[in-house]
């Protein structure tokens, strides 16, 4: 228990930080404990030790380096400045869109099954097409039918002097 | 040197304005980051990161703060960041001897042999730290900052600091202690 207290202690000591009474206490600890004396020493020596690592000098060449800092940083600027238009935001907007939803599509794991379900869309949507030309061309024959009808019937009309008898034989 | 001038002179461009803000700052940050990772090619490539993070945050300084803690605090983040990022500091720490005994010869001539083995355990030690308490660590001990400066530059309360220093400081008494009763055995 008195170890673990010492060792809170200690540096306080070697600072001379501690009241006198704790100081006493460390001493004759100190004096009684073997263990507590050789981590006392080892610790002045660790004191002296990191207080005394003198300061290493920067090399020239970083030093060219940190000096050549904002000349980088405005040719970078210059070079990129028609970038930062305003003016361009939209574009950039759609174009990550657009480059977001393509990575989506170009990394798929599953890409052949994407690109098979787009290829039997793109075929349903081409038959759909075709029906309904077909369609659409029924419906043009309908119509000529139905108007060679009523323009056969209307010739037979009288008042467009068709053949009332002809019409009832 | 007016600070705040030079940086708004920073940020206005003008010439020699920057220099002069490397001058001030580069040996401090570069010593911060050798410190911390113990390599010093390692080192530089940091220094460089964390002046490149400094111009671009430049125009978000506030003035009424202090410029150095501000620095500080954004050198500590990125030596941090980068530590739990790419553990880089795992790695062994560069030789003691290659960067300092030069330096020391020439300062310090008459330290002893001991002194200079403790000094080589400790620095080869700290990378048994956890970053947080390594850095409480350099900042106390090494760069001699106070509990109020390193507080302000770690953003936790003094009780909190005090207590990763006198923790890092036990744990590498304690591994300097087993290194060399290792040493005395053999």
């Amino acid at each position: 228990m008195n170890c673990e207290r010492i060792e809170e202690l200690l540096f306080s000591y070697l600072e001379d930080e501690l009241s006198p009474a704790e100081k006493n206490f460390v001493e004759t600890h100190l004096a009684a404990c073997q263990e507590c004396a050789l981590l006392y020493s080892a610790s002045k020596e660790t004191r002296e030790a990191l207080s005394g690592f003198p300061e290493v000098e920067v090399g020239e060449s970083l030093m060219s380096k940190l000096y050549a800092i904002p000349e980088k940083k405005k040719k970078f600027s210059f070079s990129l400045d028609f970038l930062l238009k305003p003016s361009l935001q939209p574009i950039f907007a759609a174009l990550t869109v657009f480059l977001t939803i393509m990575s989506f599509y170009l990394f798929n794991p599953d890409k052949k099954y994407i690109d098979r379900s787009i290829n039997q869309k793109i075929h349903l949507g081409y038959s759909q097409v075709e029906k309904l030309y077909a369609k659409a061309e029924s419906w043009t024959d309908r119509l000529d039918d139905y108007k060679d009808n009523v323009l056969g019937s209307l010739k037979n009309w009288k008042i467009f002097g068709g053949d009332k008898d002809e019409a009832k034989s | 040197m007016d600070l705040n001038k030079v940086i708004k002179e920073c940020l206005e461009g003008k010439e020699g304005a920057w220099e002069m803000l490397v001058n001030t700052y580069s040996k401090r940050i570069f010593n911060m980051a050798y410190q911390f990772g113990g390599s010093y090619q390692e080192a530089e490539d940091l220094t460089q990161d964390i002046f490149l993070k400094l111009y671009h945050s430049l125009p978000k300084y506030d003035f009424e703060k202090n410029f150095t803690a501000w620095l500080l605090t954004l050198a500590k983040n990125h030596l941090i960041d980068t530590y739990r990022k790419t553990k880089w500091e795992k790695a062994n720490r560069d030789d003691f001897n290659e960067h300092f005994l030069a330096l020391e010869a020439a300062e310090n001539p008459e330290a002893g042999l001991i002194r200079k083995a403790n000094r080589k355990m400790v620095w080869e030690s700290l990378n048994h730290l956890s970053s947080e308490i390594r850095m409480a660590i350099i900042l106390r001990d090494i760069q001699d900052k106070s509990y109020e400066e390193i507080a302000e530059i770690l953003s936790l309360p003094i009780g909190t600091v005090k207590s990763r220093v006198n923790r890092g400081r036990l744990e590498l008494a304690k591994i300097l202690q087993e290194k060399k009763e290792g040493s005395d055995e053999l």
